[in-house]
């Protein structure tokens, strides 16, 4: 197991509290925690792909950090219109 | 241990604890714009440290350049994501506003 294994291991690990926040705190709270997710979880693919070699990893981290953004701004015009 | 070892871990190490940093400021903070803050946090220094240590291990390979893409697009897109986001916590706080 290498740094970076050891790094995304610790990196998954800092997701469930901020999925635990998203579901319980008021929705523009819980949309930011879930936008620190999508940034962690980026991050982890990242580490998870240098660490396993595997290329495949890197293409999802890319999808990853383009969807977390989109889901992002949906969520922002969502709450910025209806609430 | 090899130079571009210990960078690696120097710079994964720093670049983890500072995400960690963030992930913590945003579940303490009190207020939505403090916790915004620390989001914006996230995706600015810790990213490109994880970045450099991933181009020590890889260079500009293939993947190394995909690494690049993945960070690079945390990086520069999230600011936009971060406005929008602090727009609709003033008017989540404030509705009755145009």
């Amino acid at each position: 197991m290498n740094a970076f294994v050891v790094a995304a291991t610790v990196l998954l690990g800092a997701l469930a509290p901020l999925l635990v926040a998203a579901s319980r705190r008021r929705p523009i709270d819980g949309l930011i925690a879930l936008e620190t997710a999508g940034a962690v979880a980026t991050l982890a693919l990242v580490c998870l792909s240098v660490g396993l070699g595997e290329s495949i990893f890197f293409t999802v981290a890319v999808i990853a950090a383009v969807a977390s953004w989109i889901g992002g701004l949906v969520f922002a015009r969502f709450l910025a219109r209806w609430t | 241990m090899h130079a571009s070892d210990l960078a690696v871990d120097v710079l994964l190490g720093l670049g983890v604890a500072a995400e960690l940093l963030c992930v913590a400021g945003v579940l303490v903070m009190r207020t939505t714009l403090d916790r915004l803050h620390y989001t914006g946090a996230a995706t600015g220094v810790p990213a490109l440290l994880v970045l450099a240590a991933a181009l020590v291990r890889t260079h500009m390979s293939a993947a190394g350049l995909q690494a690049l893409a993945a960070v690079g697009l945390l990086f520069l897109l999230n600011p936009a994501l971060l406005l929008l986001t602090a727009h609709a916590a003033a008017r989540t706080d404030r509705p009755e506003e145009p």
